[in-house]
């Protein structure tokens, strides 16, 4: 990794002056095949309810002077795929420096709710700004983050499902200075 | 801190081939003419043995002065931005502020301020993207791509440090010390697709730099000889040529020089350093690669021999001259040792293998040479040029001056080491033994292939 951060310098050194880095990170990259990337729900009749799937995000090192200008999700997209049932499923992601931190941190985007029903796949577009609040977070080279999918059932019968991220891309705008 | 030192490094790497040609002289005369010297003094003595037996030329006309005293007008404006008991608690110079940035600090150490920045060279101002994906990584070097350099770059030189000796008639019989470093870098193609065409990087690939790093020093006993070896009849009765450019000087001069080289010291590292990447490239950490092998003398006892040789042809109002140095100068050094240093990614451990002791090997010191021509024609006007090359390039500066009485005007052109072009023009005011210069040149030191002006200053003593 100390290779990798040196060459990561050397490219940075070479960008040093007025200007703006700027990290498109695709998260779902890291996620895909470890699971991290479906959320199943089961929610019980008349109730409502929240499943979280956690991923850890890795920056390139040395940006801890730097001044985050803003983060945005460019490209996001998950598939509800609703197996039964009919109600509303909605996500929110949260950031923080550590896992557990995620659990109490103020969500950075929320995405609102989504209807399912049946036996149907209901695609949902993942995209936003996110809270300032989390910009600071973005300065060092490892945060976690959270995806929250909280379902409402207002019907008779359970509402079960699963939701699959297929994308999610965070585009970092750092304000150059990197060292 | 250890941070800025890599940074302020391989901030180095980058700035310093662009900086060789940065300061050419503190004389404002020669500055003002791109960088040529149209006496005799400087390089055209130091590297033609020839130009010894020559007169320099001073005391009015295009005579050098005896003293050049540079006015530093650019420390009056570094002092104003950064006051001088402030320099410790100075944003420019802490690494943990904000407003620190390795790239402006390389060039003040490598550009001293000596000189008032016309137009300062920009420091780049650019967006960089970065795509990071657990099988991707894209560098987006916007605008600064243009600073990744395509072939081989580096930094270093071949000098003689000390001179000391006796003569008579032609001979000289002395020692010097020389020295000569020279640090090359090369990028491999793949890592410089990946940093100046944003090519992807690639999985299970490996990424470096080839680096060759070289240092000698040592003593020579010289023995030289320069002298005039044709004088035209007519020297001493050519009507109308009276004065400092009377044909007194006339002739053909010739210098050489044998060296016999003892070598107190060597080193000389080669091999890449960088990283290979796994499949996925963020799914494995990064190997190190570091493999060099370094040649370093157990004893001083590197010998050699090699030579200087130069000619120089007056003829009335025109000159020229031509000199080379360290003529085959190759060092034997009987007595080095042969290490692998290599990086074990397994123990995260530098191991020192040694290869073979006690053998020789050979180095050599890098030829330079030097021609210059000069026309001083009766209107006042002198008119000249060189070509230099110390071992890392060739540079060209063809200038004029042009004297009315008191008053001076020059202009010039050069080209530097990495080929650009470059421009200067100044004037100059003598008053008795004394003379002010200004001189007004354009270089390009810095991250940026544009160009930076500058205005220097001096005073004569004649």
């Amino acid at each position: 990794m100390k290779a990798l951060a040196t060459a990561a310098l050397l490219v940075l050194v070479t960008g040093c002056g007025q200007g703006k880095a700027i990290f498109n990170v695709d998260i779902y990259s890291f996620m895909a095949g470890t699971g991290a990337d479906t959320i199943p729900y089961v929610i019980a009749p008349a109730s409502s309810g929240s499943v979280s799937t956690f991923s850890r995000v890795q920056l390139p090192p040395g940006f801890g002077s730097s001044v985050v200008d803003s983060v945005r999700i460019t490209l996001g997209n998950a598939n509800l795929m609703n197996s039964g049932g009919t109600g509303t499923v909605g996500f929110s992601i949260f950031f923080a420096p550590d896992s557990a931190g995620t659990m109490t941190a103020a969500s950075a985007l929320d995405i609102p709710p989504t209807t399912v029903s049946g036996s149907n796949t209901v695609p949902v577009a993942i995209t936003g700004d996110l809270s300032p609040a989390i910009y600071s977070l973005f300065a060092s080279d490892t945060l976690w983050m959270r995806i929250a999918a909280t379902g409402n059932n207002p019907g008779v019968t359970p509402v079960t499902g699963t939701g699959v991220l297929t994308a999610l891309v965070i585009r970092v705008v750092l304000q150059d200075k990197i060292l | 801190m250890r941070t800025a030192g890599i940074a302020l490094t391989l901030a180095a790497l980058v700035l310093v081939p662009r900086a060789a040609d940065a300061q050419l002289s503190f004389d404002a005369r020669r500055l003002g003419m791109g960088g040529v010297s149209l006496g005799r003094d400087g390089n055209a003595r130091r590297y033609n043995p020839a130009y010894r037996a020559v007169k320099n030329l001073s005391g009015g006309g295009t005579g050098a002065p005896r003293i050049t005293i540079p006015v530093p007008l650019g420390l009056y404006d570094f002092f104003r931005e950064h006051p001088i008991n402030q320099l410790t608690s100075d944003p420019a110079f802490n690494p943990d502020s904000a407003a620190f940035n390795p790239i402006e600090l390389m060039n003040i150490v490598l550009n001293p301020p000596i000189f008032l920045d016309i137009r300062k060279p920009p420091t780049p101002t650019n967006n960089v993207e970065f795509t990071i994906g657990k099988n991707q990584l894209i560098m987006n070097l916007g605008q600064t791509r243009v600073l990744i350099p395509d072939h081989s770059f580096g930094f270093g030189t071949s000098g003689r440090l000390v001179d000391m000796g006796f003569g008579f008639g032609g001979f000289n019989l002395s020692v010097m010390g020389f020295v000569h470093y020279d640090l090359s870098f090369t990028l491999d193609s793949a890592l410089r697709s990946v940093l100046k065409d944003t090519v992807p990087v690639r999985p299970d690939s490996s990424y470096f730099i080839i680096t060759d790093a070289i240092a000698q020093t040592g003593l020579t006993p010289t023995l030289s000889y320069a002298g005039r070896i044709w004088r035209p009849a007519t020297a001493d009765s050519v009507p109308g040529q009276t004065g400092p450019n009377a044909n007194a000087d006339d002739g053909v001069y010739l210098g050489a020089a044998a060296h016999y080289y003892f070598g107190a010291t060597y080193g000389r590292g080669v091999g890449p350093a960088g990283f290979t990447v796994g499949d996925p490239i963020f799914g494995n950490v990064p190997t190190v690669l570091f493999d060099g092998l370094v040649r370093t003398s157990n004893r001083p006892n590197g010998r050699g021999i090699g030579a200087d040789v130069g000619i120089a042809w007056i003829s009335g109002p025109f000159e020229v001259g031509i000199g080379a140095n360290d003529i085959g100068a190759e060092l034997t050094w009987s007595d080095t040792k042969i290490q692998r240093i290599l990086y074990d990614p397994n123990g995260d451990s530098i191991s020192t293998t040694m290869l073979s002791n006690h053998v020789e090997t050979k180095t050599k010191l890098p030829i330079s040479y030097i021609a210059n021509a000069a026309l001083r024609m009766g209107t006042g006007t002198t008119v000249g040029g060189d070509v230099f090359n110390a071992g890392r390039g060739t540079v060209i500066h063809v200038g004029a001056e042009q004297r009315w009485g008191p008053f001076a005007a020059r202009g010039g052109v050069a080209r530097d080491q990495r080929k650009k072009i470059q421009f200067g023009f100044g004037g100059g005011l003598r008053l008795g033994a004394f003379g002010l210069d200004v001189g007004i040149w354009t270089h390009s030191p810095s991250l940026s292939d544009q160009r930076a002006m500058t205005m220097a200053t001096s005073i004569s003593v004649y």
